[in-house]
């Protein structure tokens, strides 16, 4: 039993988080009996013998699941141990509940608990249209309410869309570029387990005293500074989603400079490389600035601080500067990788190469310089300086204009291609173009000023959001689960329960967000749990959808487990795609390659007699050398 | 930080637990710069970042709310102590350049000092900034200059305590005697002493908005 305790794993983790708590606890109280406070405090902005204990505990969990051993060792000087690989690859459905520093591994846990939470947030969506159904409150109380879409769009953001998409580039990105592995596996790892840890302090919100944060995801002060404890809970949650992000958003940037396979030159990557390369360089940069917005939050709350107190110097609208400094470029972190799986998908079934391959990597530039640009738009309402409306207004609608060059680009490579949709995944691509236009072009609508100003805080902006967040980025999720699910598992999942998942999907995301536009021009304001009776049949009709497209979920979610485990084999490469993921087996070997792969030509050179991307080893000896690629260079 | 403790995955040609398989191939360099300092760059990118976001809200709170006096009176900042505080650190720039010259040139001892020395400057001036704290007079509820003024040289103080935990894992394996001349095998001092340049450089600038403007 003992031994059970020493080694990494989660007898030590719960071990570890309970010392850890203890010794905060202890701390709290010891510290606060010497300076004569009483040793509880439960003020509504205070209780520090919850929030210190909240602090260590996730330090002394990831310290107990085994995520620094090797780096304590370094650290003090011991040898290091010759890589022994022993905590890489999964050998039964066991290695994935441990700290693996295998990238498939890691890929798979990442895609699979942020699953879990984005149902969990879905079922906070369900309840949200269950009240929202009927004017007048019926299920929840206005202040469960606030809670439930607080909680909703903080898991939806930080804990689904942002992780899968890290998730899917983890499994497949490495072997796209034909590297053994991530520049940093072990950081890897860690970057996967503090996730459930920021997932936990958002749920967790919900027990503390108060209810769960209810101050939207944005959580502006003042606010944030007043509600009550739940609101620390979420201040927390999302330094460790972040650490989380910008740890893997590095070890994807060293990845991709330093470990592409011989010839995979920048202009031969392809697309998905591309813009997991963009985003991680916007996740590096732009969410430092969120954990500070939060930071200064947590101090005005636990430490009363005045960065935003008015009586005191502090200035409310700095938060939202900051805050939106982050939180603008992340609306490009939730939907560039997404670009990314839609160019793979489109090209593939489409059987065409890329078309404008250049201009779509420079347009993802061209999309995260601009993005750091056009944070106030958000603002236009707040009171900020007036002086710097117009200038942000032109640079939200300039940066359109490397999104349309994507769009119509994706529609130049379906042009005169054998367009085929024996895959799910084409479905969901073909869908993400109509819907992320039309959530494109309300975007363009909410970037005027005047425009804004009409529609602020009403139910026009949750229908652009949700088609820019749902009919986009969970579209192109979906597209890329059903796209790599073969390589992903080995086996083939069900195309007629897919479909019926697709077109249920799509009539429930239209059924449910295009009316949100219409009763938002009349004026209903969102985040609020009651209305006026004339938006009742209107609200009655999302609600129906909206449960339509919850329901419908569940068939993907049984499609996803049942052919995981009684799926028909998969082929190496089912869809018959160029890039080297799929020169690999289905699933791929322990190490992904016995030799690194050479690469040749440009990775979407379809219907060009004779052209290859990649040269796996022990085929094809002669190569000619300096041969040009077609396509795509 | 933890980027810079992680050694090279695939070194060492170690014998895969596997019985199936021979161990991941070797990965193919596709760029000059190795990874861990690749790794720490990028690193120190997002960490101007965090202090770009505190330096962001303190021109908000003195140039936008623009108060009367800054600091308010009668508080006045330590501009000598906090100068003395800064010589020290830029000195401490020095002595790890210092360290890292001498590992190139195989001179073990060398390095030795000039990591200890970085060592114990580092501690010196996180004693002088705590011995500042005491003594200044007002807390960070002192309006929201008390609130940005230790927020800014705390943040700063936190990676002064990381850059120095860092440097005491460098230093106990340099002790250990893990460093060598090549490249490679003095990583562990490199990537360490490039991050402690990053501290030094961030206190310039914090010394000079806080201190001096």
């Amino acid at each position: 039993m003992v031994a059970a305790f020493q080694r990494p794993g989660w007898y030590r983790a719960a071990l570890g988080a309970v010392i850890a708590a203890a010794l905060g606890f202890g701390l709290v109280v010891v510290l606060r009996e010497i300076s004569g406070l009483s040793a509880f405090q439960s003020e509504q902005t205070g209780y520090p013998q919850v929030i210190v204990p909240l602090i260590m505990a996730p330090f002394g969990f990831l310290l107990g699941i085994g995520c620094f051993d090797y780096w304590l060792r370094w650290a003090f000087g011991l040898p290091t141990i010759p890589e022994d690989h022993s905590s890489h690859g999964a050998h039964s459905w066991k290695d994935y509940f441990k700290v693996n520093t295998d990238h498939k591994v890691i890929g798979i846990q990442y895609i699979c608990t942020t699953f879990v939470f984005f149902f969990i947030g879905g079922l906070a969506a369900m309840l949200i249209r269950a009240e929202l159904a009927q004017p007048g409150t019926q299920i929840v109380g206005a202040g469960t309410f606030n809670s439930l879409f607080s909680v909703h769009a903080a898991l939806m953001i930080f804990l689904f869309v942002i992780p899968v998409f890290a998730g899917i580039a983890n499994y497949v990105l490495p072997l796209m570029i034909g590297a053994p592995d991530m520049a940093f596996p072990r950081l890897n790892a860690l970057s996967f387990w503090m996730l459930p840890i920021a997932g936990l302090l958002f749920l967790g919100s919900f027990l503390a005293p108060g209810g769960a944060f209810d101050a939207g995801w944005t959580g502006y002060a003042p606010l944030s500074t007043g509600a009550p404890l739940g609101q620390s809970f979420f201040n927390l949650g999302v330094q460790f989603a972040g650490a989380s992000s910008i740890a893997t958003a590095l070890n994807f940037l060293v990845t991709i400079i330093t470990m592409r396979a011989p010839g995979m030159t920048f202009w031969r990557m392809p697309l998905l490389v591309w813009a997991n390369l963009s985003t991680s360089l916007l996740v590096v940069a732009a969410t430092p600035f969120i954990a500070g917005a939060q930071f200064m939050v947590f101090f005005d709350r636990i430490l009363h601080t005045n960065f935003f107190q008015f009586g005191a110097g502090g200035d409310v609208i700095s938060y939202q500067h900051i805050f939106w400094f982050y939180s603008h470029p992340a609306v490009y972190i939730m939907i560039l990788p997404g670009f990314g799986i839609i160019s793979e998908v489109i090209s593939t079934h489409a059987r065409k190469p890329i078309f404008g391959y250049r201009l779509m990597a420079l347009a993802l530039i061209g999309i995260i310089v601009l993005s750091y640009s056009v944070w106030a738009h958000h603002m236009f309402v707040a009171g900020m300086f007036s002086w710097l409306r117009v200038p942000m207004m032109l640079t939200t609608l300039l940066i359109a204009v490397p999104t349309g060059i994507k769009i119509f680009s994706w529609l130049g490579t379906l042009y005169f291609g054998k367009i085929h949709t024996k895959s799910t995944a084409m479905l969901f691509a073909l869908a993400f173009i109509v819907t992320f236009t039309i959530g494109g072009i309300s975007g363009v609508m909410l970037g005027m000023v005047p425009f804004d100003i009409h529609v602020s805080d009403t139910y026009f902006i949750v229908a652009h959001i949700h088609f820019v967040l749902f009919g986009g980025s969970v579209f192109t999720i979906f597209a890329g689960i059903y796209h790599w699910f073969p390589k992903m598992t080995g086996r083939m999942y069900d195309e007629k329960l897919g479909r019926v998942h697709f077109w249920g999907t799509l009539i429930g995301t239209w059924g449910t967000f295009i009316p949100m536009h219409w009763i938002g021009m009349d004026g209903m304001p969102r985040r609020v749990a009651d209305y006026a009776a004339q938006f009742g049949n209107w609200n009655l009709l999302i609600s129906c959808f909206a449960f339509m497209l919850g329901a419908v979920q569940l068939v993907f979610l049984y499609n996803m487990i049942v052919s995981w485990r009684f799926g028909p084999k998969a082929e190496a490469n089912p869809w018959r795609a160029n890039s080297i993921e799929w020169l690999v087996s289905s699933p791929p070997p322990i190490y992904n390659f016995d030799e690194i792969p050479r690469v040749v030509g440009g990775p979407y050179e379809f219907g060009i007699p004779g052209a290859q991307h990649a040269i796996m080893a022990g085929e094809g000896a002669e190569v000619p050398t300096g041969e040009p690629s077609v396509v795509g260079t | 930080m933890e980027s810079a403790s992680v050694p090279l995955p695939h070194g060492a040609g170690g014998h895969a637990a596997d019985s199936h398989h021979h161990g991941p191939p070797e990965a193919n360099q596709s760029s000059r710069i190795d990874r861990q300092t690749l790794g720490i760059l990028l690193f120190i990118v997002s960490e101007v970042m965090l202090f770009g976001a505190f330096f962001a809200s303190y021109f908000f709170l003195r140039v936008v709310v623009n108060p009367t006096a800054w600091p308010p009176k009668p508080f006045e900042l330590p501009v000598g102590v906090a100068g003395m505080n800064t010589a020290i650190l830029v000195s401490s720039s020095f002595t790890i350049h210092y360290a890292l010259e001498a590992i190139r040139k195989g001179n073990k001892q060398g390095m030795k000092l000039g990591l200890v020395l970085t060592w114990l400057l580092g501690l010196t001036f996180l004693f002088v900034q705590i011995n500042e704290y005491v003594h200044i007079g007002f807390s960070a509820r002192l309006d929201s200059f008390g609130s940005i003024f230790y927020s800014l040289t705390g943040l700063h103080g936190a990676h002064v305590f990381a850059g120095l935990m860092l440097l005491t894992f460098a230093t106990i394996r340099a002790f250990r005697g893990h460093f060598d001349k090549d490249a490679e095998k003095h990583l562990g001092v490199e990537v360490p002493g490039i991050y402690w340049h990053f501290v030094d450089i961030m206190w310039i600038i914090v010394f000079a908005t806080v201190y001096i403007l």
